[in-house]
């Protein structure tokens, strides 16, 4: 898969989580949802189950577009400072 | 309260923290990348510890639930739900690509990476004052808020002066003489405390006012609306929406947080990082989220400022003394993580940024003027923080969103080569205009269309830098190789391993 694709998908994930984020028409649901494990409210148990949505995002995003820098390539460039104690 | 207990657990803490400093000082090396980056040489516990640690101040448990008093259960996505997300996700999205190139350069600061990708001292300098000039309001802030809360919890017996020496001295006492490391230690130590005793104290106001169901039923019954968005216009959709612009995505910008993603070892600390990130932050302010939730109920009738105060009535009037010392204690360390970080980040700034302007400094040397600006600072902070200037005041209520508009420079030097230093100049200099007129009320408001001021001001910096560098020359190739060069060896490296493998087939 070319990086152009794997960011333009790491996009969508961004945009998909704002919107979740930002999502004021489930805000009628606060009082109707029934509590989650007996204390939740929807207001509090949405950000729980986002909290886990978060992190799955994350994982997919590590996945598509944050490889690995070649060994070579972190090398310092001139510093004598930056080399590893 | 000042009981053998109370005397013996926090002589334990202190102990703790000063012999952090004195190891600390013992395995560090006297070199500016050692003291101020740890060598580059942090894992993936040390740099989330620190992340975590430093973005943990006296309103997420005091100042926080004091909001979730006011608003109800909203105030937990209000405050921290776009953060779960945005903040690790700017770990990614700025932090490895920083990384990338402190790594492969040695760049150490703000001012050294994006000055260094776009050749400019303007850049860096417009960098170094802005950091330095938000970084102060915030950093008096949190000392007088964390003071504040350390005289309330301790009811008085200790006063405000000495809560504020108390926290800067100690403070003090590690990070002179180990520099990035003892912060980092001392946030290890004092994050897993914070963690913990939040945690614990949650389990015990749940259990002295009936368990979780029954003080749940109790809100529903008496206040409903607590459950309902809908019903606060604090958190009314376009502030919520504008929220998401401050200090989610503010926290990359902070310069102690780049500093410690700097200071990652390798690439794959970053991302383990970015997974735990979200779940310790969205487990705290759940903690204090309920804390200030429950308290409306159990303890009702505050406004305004006393809200802030609901976590040590709780405290108080529910729980045993012995919490009180728990509290005093996770109030040192909730404040102090922050205010370490953001002492050294100050004398960082100023020692590799703005001393070799003026004269040439040795590594050593740089050592030693860190230590000795860290104990300046420090003196400064307090006696601001004595006198609580309003001026100084009046810009730490903006300082978040001063920082926020900071980030689209960052986002397209590392990521739109076109970008030039003459739009990079003006993108941080108007939008931090705009902020002052809006925030200081030269602006009529409806000029900010209903958003808080920091939304237009963000679309403002993305704009000034896209039409200020298409109307002026692009940087030269030479420049945007260094930097988009190795960007290239990186993220298109698969790509270009595959049509390598390809190649020899066909011919």
């Amino acid at each position: 898969m070319k990086f152009k694709v794997r960011l333009a998908l790491v996009a969508v994930i961004v945009l998909v989580m704002f919107i979740l984020h930002n999502s004021f028409w489930l805000w009628g649901l606060d009082d109707r949802v029934p509590l989650l494990f007996g204390f939740m409210p929807f207001a509090f148990s949405f950000y729980a189950g986002y909290t886990i949505l978060a992190v799955i995002a994350m994982r997919a995003i590590i996945t598509l577009a944050w490889p690995e820098p070649p060994a070579d390539l972190l090398q310092p460039a001139g510093s004598e400072e930056s080399a590893e104690k | 309260m000042i009981n053998i207990l109370g005397i013996t657990v926090i002589i334990v803490y202190f102990s703790v923290l000063i012999g952090i400093g004195i190891y600390g000082a013992r395995v560090s090396l006297k070199t500016r990348e050692d003291y101020f980056l740890a060598g580059r040489g942090l894992g993936s516990i040390a740099v989330f510890m620190a992340l975590f640690a430093s973005n943990i101040t006296a309103f997420t448990i005091i100042g926080h639930a004091g909001f979730a008093y006011e608003v109800g259960y909203g105030a937990y996505g209000y405050v921290i739900g776009w953060s779960i997300f945005i903040t690790p996700f700017t770990f990614y999205l700025v932090g490895y690509r920083s990384w990338l190139l402190g790594r492969r350069y040695g760049y150490a600061t703000q001012p050294q990476v994006f000055g260094g990708i776009f050749n400019s001292k303007l850049v860096a300098l417009l960098f170094l004052v802005l950091l330095l000039y938000y970084t102060l309001p915030y950093l008096v802030v949190s000392i007088i808020g964390g003071s504040l809360a350390f005289t309330t919890i301790s009811d008085g017996v200790v006063p405000y002066w000495l809560s504020s020496f108390i926290i800067i001295g100690i403070s003090l006492i590690y990070t002179i003489p180990a520099g990035l490391r003892g912060t980092v230690w001392t946030d290890i130590f004092q994050g897993t405390l914070f963690l913990v005793v939040a945690v614990l104290l949650l389990a015990a106001v749940a259990r002295a006012l009936g368990g979780f169901t029954e003080i749940t039923e109790r809100i529903i019954e008496t206040n409903p609306a607590m459950l309902q968005r809908e019903l606060s216009e604090k958190i009314a959709p376009i502030n919520w929406f504008s929220f998401s612009f401050i200090n989610s995505i503010a926290v990359i910008v902070f310069p102690q947080m780049f500093t410690r993603i700097l200071a990652a070892r390798q690439s794959s600390n970053l991302k383990r990082v970015s997974l735990y990130y979200p779940l310790a932050m969205a487990g705290i302010f759940a903690v204090s989220t309920l804390l200030g939730v429950w308290g409306s109920i159990a303890v009702p009738g505050l406004t305004g400022k006393d809200a802030d105060n609901i976590v040590p009535l709780l405290i108080h009037q529910f729980l045993s003394p012995a919490w009180m010392i728990l509290g005093l204690v996770v109030i040192l360390a909730v404040v102090k993580s922050s205010i370490d970080s953001q002492l050294l980040s100050f004398a960082h700034l100023v020692t590799d940024d703005l001393l070799p302007r003026l004269k040439r400094v040795s590594s050593g040397q740089a050592v030693f003027f860190g230590r000795i600006l860290l104990v300046v600072f420090a003196a400064a902070a307090y006696y601001i923080a004595l006198v609580r200037p309003a001026a100084i005041l009046s810009i730490a209520a903006f300082a978040f969103s001063g920082f926020s508009v900071m980030l689209p420079v960052m986002i397209g030097a590392l990521y739109w080569p076109r970008a030039n230093k003459h739009g990079a100049c003006a993108a941080l200099i108007l939008p931090a205009i705009m902020l002052h007129l809006w925030y200081l009320g030269v602006l009529p408001e409806w000029t900010t269309f209903g958003f808080m001021p920091v939304f237009p001001a963000f679309i403002l910096a993305i704009l000034t830098l896209v039409i200020v560098s298409y109307l002026t020359a692009p940087p030269p190739a030479e420049q945007r190789e260094k930097t988009f060069g190795i960007f290239d060896k990186v993220f298109k490296y698969e790509e270009k391993s595959a049509e390598e493998r390809i190649q020899p087939k066909s011919s």
